[in-house]
Formats: C-alpha cells, sequence, structure tokens
C-alpha cells in the first residue's frame, strides 16, 4: 500500500470461499508426464554405488578428477577421459543445519547437511548428504568445517542404486 | 573418445514421473455471474455497452472497444447461428472417437461473440454455416455451473 493506493482492486477470495462453495471453480491436474534420464556418467555413479563405490572421471588435459562424474570437462570444452574410483572418505567443505525434511516436514531433531569433498577427487569435488553422529550446538558454532568423515553404506542387498544407498557421512576416527 | 548418444531415456538409469501441477480456476466477477445464471436458471446472459450498442457473450467487465465499465445485462436468449464447424474424430486426449463429434462456433443472436460447443440431434452432412440453432441444457439437479450445462446446441425446426 503506498499513499495513493490505499486498497487493492479485486475480489479477494478465501479458502471458506472455495469449501463452501460460494464461488464457480474449474479443478484440473495438467497431464504433465516426464521421463527423467540421469545420462551416462550419473548413471554408472549410481550403479558404482550399489556395489558400495564411488566413481569420478577424470579429465587428462587439466588432470581433474570429477566427482560426481561428468561426460564433458567444462574447464577444457573436451569429453572427460576415464573412469576412477576413489575413495567413500573426505572433508566437509560446506554445511548447513536443516530444521525441514526432504519433504519439506518440519524436523523434531535437524539434521546437518554438508558437501563432502571426496578423498581421491580434486579439490572441491564432492557430493551433497547428511551427516550423523555430530553435535548440533558444535555445527551451530561452525566447528565442522574440515571435519574428516566417512560414508555410512546401506547393507549391500538393500542397495538399489541411488544416493541413499549411502545413508550419511559420520565423523572419521583417525587411525592412531 | 566420443560421448556416445542416448536416444532413449529408458536406456540408463531413468525415472518417469507425473507433476501434480494442480489448479483451480475462478471464473472471475462476470464469469461467475453468467455461469450462476446458467447453473439456477437455464439462461444466457450479455453485458451491454450502450455507448458502442454491443452485446458481449459471455459477459466482460468492460467494453473492449471503449474500456467503459459494462453495467447493464441482457438476457439473450438461446438461441444462435452456426458461425463455423468442424468434426471431430478424435477427444480431447487424442483418442479415437467411435462417433464423431461436431463442434461449432455458436454466435447468439444479437451478440458480439458466443461460444465453441457441440451440436447434437443433427448429421454431420446436414450442418451447414448460418444454421439456426439453440442451446440444450442439463436438467436443473444436474447443472454445475460450468459451460458443459449446455449439452449441446441443436437445429431449430
Amino acid at each position: 500500500m503506498s499513499e495513493k493506493i490505499k486498497e487493492y482492486p479485486g475480489h479477494p477470495l478465501k479458502a471458506e470461499d472455495f469449501k463452501e462453495g460460494k464461488v464457480l471453480t474449474t479443478k484440473w491436474r495438467p497431464n504433465a508426464k516426464y521421463a527423467w534420464s540421469a545420462g551416462i556418467a550419473v548413471s554408472r555413479f549410481l550403479k558404482e554405488l550399489k556395489n558400495g563405490r564411488i566413481i569420478a572421471r577424470k579429465c587428462n588435459k587439466c588432470g581433474r578428477i570429477m566427482v560426481p562424474p561428468r561426460m564433458f570437462c567444462e574447464w577444457c570444452f573436451k569429453p572427460t577421459d576415464e573412469w576412477v574410483y576413489v575413495k567413500d572418505t573426505g572433508r566437509i567443505i560446506t554445511y548447513s543445519i536443516s530444521y525441514i525434511s526432504a519433504e519439506r516436514g518440519r524436523l523434531e531433531k535437524p539434521m546437518v547437511v554438508a558437501v563432502i569433498e571426496i578423498d581421491g577427487a580434486s579439490k572441491n569435488m564432492g557430493i551433497l548428504h547428511k551427516v550423523e553422529g555430530v553435535d548440533i550446538e558444535e555445527a551451530k558454532d561452525g566447528k565442522l568445517f574440515g571435519m574428516r568423515v566417512k560414508a555410512v553404506w546401506k547393507p549391500p542387498e538393500e542397495r538399489e542404486g541411488a544416493i541413499t544407498d549411502i545413508l550419511y557421512f559420520k565423523p572419521l576416527e583417525e587411525e592412531g | 573418445m566420443s560421448i556416445e548418444k542416448i536416444r532413449d531415456p529408458r536406456d540408463i538409469k531413468h525415472w518417469f514421473g507425473n507433476m501434480e501441477a494442480d489448479y483451480i480456476y475462478t471464473l472471475g466477477v462476470a464469469g461467475e455471474r453468467f455461469f450462476r445464471e446458467i447453473k439456477e436458471n437455464a439462461k444466457i446472459f450479455g453485458a451491454k455497452c450502450k455507448k458502442c450498442n454491443i452485446i458481449y457473450v459471455p459477459p466482460r467487465m468492460y467494453c473492449e472497444r471503449c474500456f467503459e465499465e459494462l453495467e447493464e445485462w441482457i438476457e439473450v436468449g438461446s438461441r444462435g447461428t452456426v458461425y463455423t464447424f468442424t468434426i471431430a474424430y478424435v477427444d480431447e486426449n487424442g483418442n479415437h472417437l467411435e462417433k464423431p463429434e461436431i463442434w461449432a462456433f455458436i454466435k447468439i443472436n444479437g451478440t458480439e461473440g458466443g461460444f465453441i460447443h457441440k451440436l447434437g440431434e443433427v448429421k454431420a452432412e446436414d450442418v451447414y454455416i448460418g444454421m439456426e440453432v439453440e442451446a440444450v441444457f442439463k436438467e436443473k439437479e444436474q447443472r454445475t455451473g460450468s459451460i458443459t450445462d449446455i449439452l449441446y446446441f441443436k437445429p431449430i425446426e
């Protein structure tokens, strides 16, 4: 609202007006079907997750090992060259505390979602996943940056070739 | 190495989905009143611009020519003229129709405008441009306030 406009034109409707049938309406669900495919690189990536392994793709020109893998190097403008297995450990490079679930419901207990730079891949190459077994108060204080983590996998018989074959990442107990 | 082309998304990891882009459409002030009259009274109304001497069907809130607000509502009867027509052999989903349907733009007599509707009680070969037709309404208890409250238009004997 402004000096000139005291009231918006039009006829506002309330939810009750619809419920009580005060206004005539037409309801419709468009027949908007789609097929989405993961592409060559990510299809292989997901297949390898089923085997409990993380696979990356290497560009021999810039030398980058990319995860998630891609078939084309956006730096060199050329197809990438080879498949490389990387580790299931890594380092948290950025994270956020979420109070909302993936289905946008309110979470009783907030969760930490992070981008994990995967060991064996190039700098800043990583995947977004959940992190469990960390203290939320420490997370709020920004203490998770740089933390070493390891993937916790689903049992092999339950894996289905999806990113959820990794349940979450947990803090890695360093040897020695 | 060249990248092989994938032509069928089902050849690789894929998902099928259906976007739930549901919506509820409201008719607006003029549309609401127009369809209420059809639902309650089986009457077709138009909106008249006194300045331009035009009756709009379906009714509008404003005259498209002079931008004057239209306040006069006039019952325009249920008779019209076939302005143009076509014969449909497929339904709105592209499925084959056993019995072809005749769809026409019907100009309501004495007005500017009209609507696209089905023709009934007539054979396709007997339809012609300029044919006089009238609306056949559903029974009152079956009417919902929609254009389908008119079953079809039939020729006037």
